[in-house]
């Protein structure tokens, strides 16, 4: 592996390829990232009761996130502390107990080891069963309904975490009655990088109309015109580097755009009509703008959605060369069924594992990274400079913002902050927006 | 055909007889070809406008253990009606799909057919198991496997049918996308 300030160049504007084949890259990854960052696991919404579960993943690490008898919520790891066998094998369910199917240890709601076979007759009643509950998630937290987890006990909070980025969020999280996700997730596979999806859907308004070609132009609508980059998207928009890697791009009054006809689109504006005054009353025209327009959004590192089509999606690394996608659909609580069926459809349609835009994105992924293979192609670096120079603090709004809405402003900055990371920065170095030491410049 | 419709409502959950059977599985055979052979349109025509096409995601759960939990109320990776269903093909025909060209290949072999007359006169359930052979640029490769559930109905102009549901055997989808009708 190269040295990191070799790996990502000139503000992150260059990264080397080996970033997306290399197994050493990737070890380190799952070391610095994925056992520090805090990722996401659920929503509230979708373990509401004492002993709901899911179970999905946290890196390569498989986890249970359960609603425990106090109302919190808990995470451990899904491996017997005995031999290390799974102890729940189902997607979600309520249950008072997982119990391993090898020699029957189980254990509670709280992880706890509460029952092992023959305790007194085999261990003498000599074992400790309190140094072998599962194996906890050092924080686990809720941001509003979203809830992550670190292995990292000296992580900084949730919320210092998603840091400037919840000026945003809360733009449509705080709206009355908050938001839930509707499952279970869709899952399929994607043969690539994790890091290729997560940038694409926090700051690649570039590729839109020309990757989406076709399905921009059968579903119609006020992006049409994007269509084969037909034409210049007006510049009602931008992209918003935050602390920490967390990357958006914002196109104003576009929520309902990629809803899959007319029909369905109204019905989602007129949603948004009634609401807006709510929303202007509570945050001030400028971010009650954030409620109305269409985001693409990743919570650094593996987090990614698309609010207004309201697709919600985590990229679970497989390797270096893979992925599992998990896809939710999220709603507003307060909508109808009828709503928020049409929210459900529309996301499977377009951003699901048949959806037809989901399906132009995932060949070119694939692609990205597969010609990694090549020796020779892996040694040069990827680019995105795009708008460099054309971005910066904002008098109104938080992180670095750029001036226009196609820039590679956040994919830059997810860059810079994936290099501190995976330098082993200390967390109070990690905070500090600095630039070095990637100002190294590619000789060509 | 007239006299098939009159006999259906009378034997509501028997297969149906030799003659029938026979339509229904040219019927399929010849849907599974127009879609190998990319011929949407005429696919299109097998539909009735009232379709319903879905393709439900299989959430693993223990067997004692099937409510849906919080908001895990169900999720289809197809909820399709003849519009949604039409727009896939007129996109096909946009030729803005770049990974469908160069061509991709997708070979349907349909079996295990068994249908049943319903209570609704001229409407058959149609069971029936597929294997899906895709295959992309060099050497992508994937095979799903899965059966359908399907509703067919007898119209003027022959077999229509009027709502699929496919269960694909799979909990995560082993491949980068399901665009292609199955």
């Amino acid at each position: 592996m190269r040295p990191v300030d070799e790996l990502i160049l000139e503000d992150g504007a260059y990264q080397h390829r080996t970033l997306f084949w290399d197994e050493e890259i990737y070890e380190r990854e799952l070391q610095q990232i994925f056992a520090r960052a805090w990722l996401f696991l659920t929503h509230e919404s979708l373990i509401p009761n004492p002993g709901d579960y899911n179970t999905t993943r946290m890196g390569e690490d498989n986890v249970i996130v359960i609603r425990q008898d106090d109302g919190s919520i808990g995470a451990f790891i899904n491996s017997c502390r005995h031999r290390g066998n799974t102890v729940c094998h189902a997607d979600a369910g309520n249950t008072r107990r997982f119990t391993c199917t090898y020699h029957g240890w189980s254990y509670g709601r709280n992880g706890d080891l509460v029952g092992v076979p023959y305790e007194n007759e085999a261990f003498f009643g000599k074992l400790d069963k309190s140094q072998f509950g599962l194996r906890p998630v050092a924080q686990v937290a809720s941001y509003k309904g979203l809830v992550f987890g670190t292995f990292d006990p000296q992580a900084p909070s949730l919320e210092t975490y998603l840091g400037d980025m919840r000026w945003y969020l809360d733009a449509f999280l705080d709206v009355p009655g908050g938001v839930e996700l509707i499952g279970p997730p869709m899952k399929s596979i994607l043969n690539c990088n994790w890091k290729t999806p997560t940038e694409n859907f926090g700051g690649d308004d570039y590729h839109f109309g020309w990757t989406h070609a076709a399905g921009v132009a059968v579903i119609g609508g006020p992006l049409q015109m994007l269509s084969g980059n037909a034409e210049l998207p007006p510049d009602v928009g931008f992209q918003v580097g935050s602390k920490y890697g967390h990357i958006f791009g914002f196109i104003e009054n576009g929520a309902p755009a990629l809803q899959l006809h007319e029909e369905w689109r109204a019905a989602y504006a007129a949603w948004i009509e009634q609401r807006m005054p709510i929303m202007v009353e509570k945050f001030g025209p400028t971010r009650a703008r954030f409620y109305g327009g269409h985001w693409n959004a990743s919570i650094f590192p593996n987090c990614s959605f698309l609010y207004g089509t309201n697709t919600f999606k985590v990229w679970q690394p497989r390797g270096p060369r893979a992925l599992e996608v998990y896809t939710w659909t999220l709603v507003e609580k307060e909508m109808s069924a009828q709503l928020k069926e049409i929210m459900h459809r529309s996301n499977a349609a377009t951003f699901g594992t048949a959806g037809m835009l989901e399906s132009d994105d995932g060949e070119n992924f694939e692609e990205c990274t597969r010609n990694n293979r090549g020796y020779v192609s892996r040694q040069d670096y990827y680019y995105t400079g795009m708008g460099q120079g054309h971005e910066g603090p904002h008098p109104e709004m938080p992180g670095i913002v750029s001036e226009v809405l196609m820039a590679e402003t956040g994919i830059r900055n997810f860059y810079r902050y994936w290099a501190r990371m995976i330098n082993g920065d200390d967390w109070s170095r990690i905070a500090v927006p600095a630039t070095s030491p990637l100002t190294k410049v590619r000789v060509a | 055909m007239a006299s098939t419709v009159e006999k259906t409502s009378a034997v509501a959950g028997q297969p149906v007889d030799r003659e029938t059977h026979f339509e229904i599985e040219r019927f399929l055979v010849r849907e599974a070809r127009l879609l190998d052979q990319e011929r949407l349109h005429e696919w299109l025509e097998l539909l009735t406008p009232d379709i319903r096409y879905l393709l439900p995601v299989n959430e693993i759960r223990y067997r004692d253990d099937t409510a849906p939990i919080g908001t895990a109320t169900g999720t289809h990776i197809f909820d399709e009606d003849y519009r949604q269903l039409e727009m896939r093909v007129n996109r096909m025909d946009t030729k803005l799909v770049w990974f469908e060209d160069p061509k991709n290949i997708a070979r349907r072999l349909i079996t295990n057919i068994d249908a049943e007359w319903t209570d609704v006169p001229g409407e058959a359930d149609v069971y029936s198991t597929f294997l899906v052979y895709r295959n992309r640029r060099q050497r992508d490769e994937t095979w799903l496997v899965g059966a359908r559930e399907d509703r067919l109905r007898l119209t003027d102009t022959g077999w229509r049918l009027a709502r699929r549901n496919i269960l694909l055997d799979q909990r995560v989808v082993l491949d980068k996308n399901l665009h292609l009708m199955m």
